[in-house]
């Protein structure tokens, strides 16, 4: 039964608004058509002028974004890379490579952010530059997020450094500031800070740092007793601040961009060797306190939560319907099954999160006419399904030019997708065949192992030779090799073509054996015996005797059995009274060449040089 | 999120019955009530009409691209009582067979899996089942299943090509043993398997009875490996069910109730990897149906008719969050 986690997204195809109409669905390879219709199929109805229209429509049109196509190119290389990580590099190593391609992944959003960025600035269409902007947006939130992760879930900072990373986090978002303010509220303080904790050496135990806090912490509420600060209200409050008083905090929050930024300066001032345990509660409370019930958390508060309280199904769950792609939770839950953080999360059909995320993003960029090629290796890396969705796909993928046929067919072969090859090469033999390519018909159809198509072309080919006198693709069928064997038509093709080339170089004793084994082997179909007889007549009419007394005998053989087995269906189709004239005639020259022979070998074989 | 790429006028002059995309997504075609059949280039975002196919004498329901390894190939159904298939020849398309062994509308064809040649499955009101298969030369064989469903069959569907065993490289010529399976749905408010016996026969293999009123649609879903088969069926009750067999005999199906709609529900179709399921029927919708994680069916999304702004979606822009 359907459990809805959240309404399901309603896309609205414009049309004439009629209440009486359905819509007409069907999938394309990577797209889907709707188009108005009416069902109830009723016999005789008045013309009805419905929608003529029909709506190509399309998911993840991402995959179509010029600027997006180099985060998909740049972060594909890095997940191959990330898939051949060696297994055993186990403990800080590993760990700190597993941070390294967290940080090349952040680098490459980053950039892709940037120029979309100047993209948005230059853009003469306000609304294509809000559109950037928003995608801009999009792409920090993800950085955001990404970023948190590495933090908690890569790097996985202990107590001390942890708030570190996370200043910088923060700091690495939050645009606005301004003078002694911003001072307070994080950006100088932390080097001061870090001097004071004489990081990053780590010299120190959590404990000696913490003791020389809470000796700093005492001596400024001291001054703040002591009234210091009372002539400077602004100082005080600052004071307040320093001392982690949230409601001094919280009258700064114009200042604050948002609740994470008021956690980690909380954090910095009230508690900065916190645990990471403990982020959650801080987080919470931050979170309720600065939204002081003004507003309810938004998609990205839910998100960053679910990583304080280090859920991380959850957070790749909200992400995956926050994001209109699946880019973003495909490669950040690879990375973190990589670093072993998900438990095997088995699907009904036994694939798990990581797979299932991959197959969605890879399924997306074989939409794509240039990008279905990364698609190819995020497929390899899926245990479960990969292969038999690439199977799926690939064959889906126009073949509009040889050069990208081949490099559909090499992609199979190197998979040992046989039924893939051999489909797509049937494919190229039809279309071939279907724009006259028969050289590149038979080449296809041998390549697919496709007797029966082979039989089709060859005869084209005979037909061919038969109204033209000459055979094309002449390098092709020379050079066919034991691939002659794939059909009996085929063989004769490749064995006549041999015969007249065995012609050709005046080998007249070894041209004249083969063209008589092509009709006593049954090779040579019954239509082409005339013109293979009409090849023999210059052999008969040579000065030397060529045929034996024998060989003329089957000569003769194959002659009657043409003649006499009439009247039999033409092969020709309507052949007029004078085609009959013209065969009798063939005929009688035959049998009397035929006969001529017959005399003079005989002759020749009863004298003693005879052979 | 889904958005409108192209928009194809057809010009179509009266209701549109069917529209389908050919295997790679470049081509499409539409059938319609003014007994026309029209193919259209749709590569780019773009229309270009290839062909205006007339011939048939009624309202064409159906039609079909057959697999693009024997050229251009495109079947289609009619009240007419007929199916024509029409065939791409030297740049130009024309009709190449027609079949008129229907009593009454026939409502559905359906290629059968390439595997086993070029093989139509053809569904009529008047109950039976006829089975096209091209021998070669111009020449069609015909097998027909009388009173498969009482009253009509409105749905025909194959089952993906599985073949008993290894496909280890078979030498030329020599054809492997496919149990070529096919499911209908009917009148009689029942699906039916239909297997074809080592004699060439097709004889009903399996009843599957959930539905309470007439099936309008089956879909057997494209396998991806695994040995569980799976069909979707959708009827005049409002209901579509998943049917699954988890055995490679094939013999026990259990439906599961995808959803109970207000209306009736005319179509279902299953994308190519077979993970979404797409409904289209009651209430003017077509719903988008996917397994979660958990194997519950969830609606994913919903494509509506209406009025409204959508946005045209030109390379670079990118649609608000």
């Amino acid at each position: 039964m359907e459990e809805l986690d959240g309404e399901p997204t309603l896309t609205l195809i414009p049309g004439i608004n009629s209440k009486k109409r359905q819509m007409c669905f069907d999938w394309g390879p990577g797209e889907m058509l709707v188009c108005e219709t009416l069902f109830k199929k009723k016999e005789k109805e008045e013309k009805v002028l419905g929608c003529p229209f029909i709506y190509i429509v399309r998911k993840d049109i991402d995959v179509y974004s010029r600027i997006l196509r180099k985060l998909f190119n740049e972060s594909h290389s890095i997940f191959v890379g990330l898939q051949r990580i060696e297994e055993e590099s186990a403990g800080k190593s590993r760990k700190a490579q597993l941070v390294r391609v967290s940080k090349n992944y952040r680098s490459v959003i980053r950039a892709c952010m940037e120029e979309m960025h100047q993209v948005a600035i230059a853009a003469q269409d306000p609304v294509c530059g809000r559109q950037y902007s928003s995608q801009v947006s999009i792409l920090s939130a993800m950085e955001l997020i990404w970023n948190l992760c590495e933090i908690l879930f890569i790097e996985v900072a202990p107590a001390g450094p942890l708030l570190l990373h996370l200043l910088d986090w923060v700091r690495l978002h939050v645009c606005e500031m301004d003078g002694l303010s911003a001072d307070v509220l994080g950006s100088e303080n932390p080097n001061k800070h870090e001097n004071f904790w004489n990081l990053p050496g780590n010299t120190q135990t959590l404990t000696e740092l913490e003791l020389k806090w809470q000796h700093w912490h005492e001596e400024c509420e001291r001054h703040l007793q002591d009234g210091t600060f009372a002539s400077n209200p602004h100082l005080e409050s600052l004071c307040k601040v320093m001392l982690g008083d949230d409601n001094a905090l919280l009258e700064q929050k114009e200042l604050l961009s948002n609740w994470y930024h008021f956690l980690v300066t909380r954090l910095l001032y009230s508690h900065p060797t916190v645990k990471p345990i403990e982020l959650h509660f801080y987080a919470q409370s931050s979170l309720d306190l600065f939204l002081g019930g003004d507003s309810g958390p938004e998609p990205l508060d839910n998100i960053l939560m679910a990583a304080f309280e280090f859920d991380i199904h959850q957070v790749i769950k909200e992400c995956s319907i926050a994001l209109s792609n699946w880019w973003f939770v495909a490669h950040l839950t690879d990375l973190l099954d990589h670093c072993k953080l998900l438990h095997s999360h088995n699907l009904y059909f036994g694939s798990n999160m990581r797979e299932f995320l991959l197959l969605e993003y890879a399924s997306g960029l074989f939409a794509h006419h240039s990008l279905w090629q990364l698609g190819v290796d995020y497929f390899d890396h899926c245990p479960e399904l990969g292969r038999v969705y690439l199977e799926l796909h690939i064959e889906r993928i126009p073949l509009n030019t040889e050069q990208k046929a081949l490099k559909v067919l090499r992609i199979c072969e190197r998979r040992q997708m046989t039924e893939q090859v051999r489909s797509i090469c049937k494919i190229l033999a039809m279309k071939a065949v279907c724009n006259n390519r028969l050289g590149s018909a038979l080449s296809w159809s041998i390549r697919a192992k496709d007797a029966a198509f082979a039989t089709l072309v060859s005869d084209r080919f005979l037909k061919d030779y038969c109204e033209r006198g000459s055979f094309s693709d002449l390098d092709l069928i020379d050079n066919l090799g034991p691939a002659m064997m794939l059909s009996d038509r085929l063989t004769f093709l490749g064995k006549y073509r041999e015969f007249h080339r065995l012609y050709g170089e005046k080998r007249f004793l070894d041209a004249a054996s083969l063209l008589l084994s092509l009709m006593t082997s049954q090779i040579a179909p019954r239509s082409f015996w005339m013109t293979l007889l009409t090849d023999a007549l210059p052999l008969l009419e040579q000065k030397q005797v060529i045929f034996s007394a024998e060989q003329t005998y089957e000569l003769m053989q194959c002659l009657e059995d043409l003649t006499t087995g009439r009247p039999e269906p033409r092969d020709l189709e309507g052949q007029r009274p004078q085609d009959d004239d013209i065969e009798t005639t063939k005929v009688e020259m035959l049998r009397l060449a035929l006969a001529r022979n017959l005399a003079r070998a005989i002759v020749k074989e009863g004298t003693l040089e005879g052979s | 999120m889904v958005s409108v790429i192209n928009t194809v006028d057809t010009s179509h002059e009266d209701m549109i019955h069917d529209a389908q995309m050919d295997y790679y997504g470049t081509r499409l075609a539409t059938c319609s009530s003014d007994r026309s059949v029209k193919i259209f280039d749709v590569r780019n975002g773009g229309q270009i009409l290839i062909a205006d196919l007339r011939g048939h004498e009624g309202p064409v329901w159906q039609v079909a691209w057959a697999h693009p390894m024997y050229g251009n190939i495109l079947a289609s159904c009619s009240y007419d009582r007929k199916v024509i298939i029409w065939k791409e020849e030297n740049g130009t398309w024309e009709k190449t067979y027609e079949y008129t062994g229907h009593d009454s509308s026939v409502n559905s064809v359906c290629w059968a899996p390439h595997d086993y040649g070029l093989l139509l499955a053809c569904g009529s009101s008047d109950g039976a089942i006829s089975l096209l298969s091209y021998g070669g030369e111009g020449q069609w064989e015909v097998k027909k299943i009388n009173n498969a469903h009482t009253i009509g069959c409105n749905a025909v569907s194959w089952a993906p090509a599985v073949v008993p065993g290894s496909l280890v490289d078979q030498p030329s010529g020599q054809k492997p043993n496919y149990i070529k399976k096919f499911a209908s749905g009917g009148c009689d408010n029942l699906i039916k398997l239909w297997k074809e016996e080592e004699d060439g026969q097709w004889k009903e293999d399996q009843k599957l009875e959930a539905h309470s009123d007439w099936v309008r649609d089956v879909a057997w879903a494209p396998s991806i490996g695994l040995p569980t088969s799976t069909i979707a069926s959708c009827s005049q009750d409002g209901r579509v069910f998943i049917w699954t067999c988890d055995d490679a005999s094939g013999n026990t199906w259990s439906p599961r109730l995808l959803h109970k709609f207000n209306d009736v529900v005319w179509h279902v179709s299953w994308s190519i990897t077979a993970n979404i399921l797409a409904v289209s029927g009651g209430d003017n919708k077509v719903t988008l149906w996917k397994e979660s994680v958990d194997g519950q069916w969830m609606c994913i999304s919903d494509v509506n008719k209406g009025q409204g702004s959508v946005s045209a979606i030109t390379e670079g822009q990118q649609n608000e969050q």
